[in-house]
């Protein structure tokens, strides 16, 4: 699409002698809305540090529109930021924290003055210029914090997690929000994030990180229909992973079956990790199944079912509209294109089993993802 | 059970301000015997001031107050951010360094800095009169350091550090950012550690002493001297003007501090 702007190459940070990044290439283009999503400690965080200019990598380079910056401050570099708390100036009003940026830059008064209204339309909020910032929502917080960032007019937009604090309806909003106000501003965003939704949903890119290595860079569909590792296949999603061997192109075997998949290009009796989507797998009568399982856990999700079935002593996530009480034996069947193939990583067999299921996974994801550093 | 401790607080309280109340209905007797208030009378407030050389002791007790306080205050909140960005280990030990000197008594910082100007004065100097008005602003300056990093450091541990991270963001460079944003945020910190370092600097006597030589007299040291001779009672005066510079400034910082709480309170509640 666009042109190249910012190129991280072989970057490395320690702090402490730990490892937090281990060899970041990554380029971001003009225009484009990326983000890097990630478990706390992923080093997204620190990714977006190094180019912001807070942090100086231990090795590697930074490069902008060409130019090495590495050692180039924060305030000599077209890049502003939205920080995770916002960082609004509490002695300062809406109308003087937006206008913070110009002022230093010695923008002229009537100049500053039309910018900073612009950019209140912008963000929905005209009418709050005389406002203590500690007296707005959070939501409003974030809308100055948005303004007061682009009102310089960067090239590039660092979002740090955002939408954290906002409790979901309002997440949600400010999701299309930003998706707007990026295209109508044609910048480059680059957005970090532990919410896989959130990244899904607005992202041109997805790169997903994990023990300060990307595991994976892709548009969003390919990211959740190709996942590279048994990582990104369980971040990105819920997945049920097995061990498989593929037999030769397009045909794996695994729980002692032989499958049809649309997978090829690995050694012949390869040892693979299977993924299949809850929501891809169909539930038939028992007889028709090309596997046959008993239900030994059902929540209720609104839109669906979560089911838990075991088969031979494997347990499966399965999303279901229709009602399967515990104890009843189904059959499922599996079509060509539900099956993912990915090569073996050190991840394997460290997720997608259902097992240890219990109904609060959801909640137990959400209270892991702390704050970074 | 809840009238008792109302009763224990009153006495409390009664037992901390009763002398105060003494010395200022002493200030307003017109008899000489404190035992017996035989009338009012400001006479008092006129004869000291009319009393130049006690007007001139206050005077110097208020420059080597308000300068030490200023200078302590500025290199403070220096010496503050410095050992804000320290890291965390470091910070401990610093704190702990920062914090000896308050609670190590009087009487000692007061003969070790005595030994100290004597010292570098006559024997690396060469001076006869070592102890003067510059050792007394070093040694008011030494002592005041401490109150101001202890009243600043809580507020640079509040404040958000991304604050600073934001203005940098914005185009500020390092120094802009401190001037900007973060001076606002540990202000109260700073007002009420300058405060402190004032009061303690007006009323010290006994560092005073040793540091000091006949060529500049506070009043706290000079006052001392009288006690070996009836007080008169102008000094009663002085002291109740005292009392008061104190108390008005306490009452403003604390109201300060409360202004500021309920405007964050407040905040708080719209959130």
């Amino acid at each position: 699409m666009s042109k190249e702007l910012i190129r991280l190459r072989d970057l490395t940070m320690e702090f402490d002698g730990e490892r937090i990044l281990d060899g970041i290439n990554l380029y971001i283009n003009d225009h484009e809305f990326l983000t890097l999503l990630g478990p706390s400690g992923c080093g997204k965080t620190t990714t977006l540090r190094i180019i912001g200019g807070f942090l100086t990598p231990t090795s590697g380079t930074v490069t902008f529109d060409g130019q090495t910056i590495n050692d180039v401050p924060p305030y000599k570099r077209q890049i502003n930021t939205v920080f995770q708390r916002y960082a609004l100036f509490p002695h300062l009003d809406v109308y003087d924290n937006i206008a913070f940026g110009l002022r230093v830059a010695k923008v002229p008064k009537d100049e500053v003055d039309s910018r900073v209204r612009e950019m209140l339309e912008i963000v929905s909020l005209k009418g709050y210029e005389n406002r203590r910032v500690d007296s707005l929502s959070g939501g409003q917080q974030q809308r100055v914090a948005i303004a007061r960032a682009l009102v310089n007019r960067p090239k590039v937009l660092l979002l740090d997690e955002p939408l954290g604090a906002l409790d979901l309806r309002l997440r949600k909003d400010m999701q299309n929000e930003l998706k707007r106000i990026q295209q109508a501003m044609g910048i480059t965003f680059i957005y970090v994030t532990h919410d896989q939704e959130e990244a899904l949903s607005m992202s041109d890119t997805v790169v997903v990180m994990d023990k300060g290595r990307i595991q994976q860079i892709g548009r969003p569909e390919d990211i959740y229909n190709e996942p590279k590792n048994a990582f990104v296949a369980d971040f990105i999603g819920e997945s049920n992973i097995l061990d498989g061997v593929m037999l030769e192109d397009y045909r794996v075997r695994f729980f002692g079956r032989v499958f049809e998949c649309v997978d090829k290009g690995f050694a012949p009796n390869e040892p693979v990790d299977v993924v299949i989507r809850p929501e891809d797998i169909d539930i038939v009568p028992k007889d028709q199944g090309h596997l046959v399982g008993t239900v030994t856990g059902v929540t209720f999700k609104g839109l669906n079912y979560d089911i838990i079935v075991e088969f031979k002593g494997f347990k499966w996530l399965i999303q279901t509209t229709d009602y399967h009480g515990i104890g009843t034996t189904i059959g499922i069947r599996l079509n060509p294109e539900d099956i993912h193939i990915m090569h073996k990583s050190e991840y394997s067999g460290m997720f997608g089993d259902y097992s240890s299921y219990s109904a609060e996974y959801d909640e137990l994801t959400e209270d892991a993802d702390g704050e970074e550093e | 059970m809840r009238r008792a401790n109302r009763i224990m607080t009153v006495i409390i309280f009664i037992f901390l301000y009763i002398p105060m109340v003494v010395l200022i209905v002493a200030s307003f007797n017109t008899g000489k015997d404190v035992t017996e208030f035989s009338g009012f009378t400001l006479k008092q407030y006129v004869r000291l001031f009319q009393d130049r050389s006690l007007l001139k002791l206050l005077a110097n007790s208020l420059i080597i107050s308000v300068l030490a306080s200023f200078i302590a205050t500025v290199f403070g909140t220096v010496a503050a951010l410095g050992i804000h960005n320290l890291n965390p280990k470091m910070r401990k030990v610093a704190m702990t360094l920062t914090d000896i000197p308050m609670t190590n008594p009087d009487i000692v910082t007061g003969v070790s800095l005595s030994l100290l100007f004597v010292f570098v004065g006559t024997k690396m100097l060469g001076q006869r009169n070592s102890l003067t008005f510059w050792t007394l602003l070093i040694a008011h300056i030494t002592f005041n350091l401490p109150y101001v990093i202890l009243n600043v450091m809580p507020k640079l541990k509040q404040m958000d550090a991304s604050l600073v991270d934001a203005a940098m963001d914005l185009g500020c460079t390092r120094v802009q950012a401190f001037f900007k944003v973060t001076v606002h945020e540990i202000m109260p910190g700073v007002v009420s550690g300058a405060i402190m370092a004032f009061t303690m600097s007006l009323d010290d006597f006994v560092i005073s002493y040793f540091v000091t030589g006949p060529s500049f007299i506070t009043l706290p040291v000079e006052i001392y001297s009288y006690t070996k001779k009836p007080i008169q009672p102008k000094i009663y005066a002085m002291f109740t003007l005292l009392f008061l510079i104190i108390f008005v400034l306490m009452t403003a910082m604390n109201l300060m501090q409360l202004v500021s709480d309920r405007k964050k309170a407040v905040s708080h509640i719209g959130h």
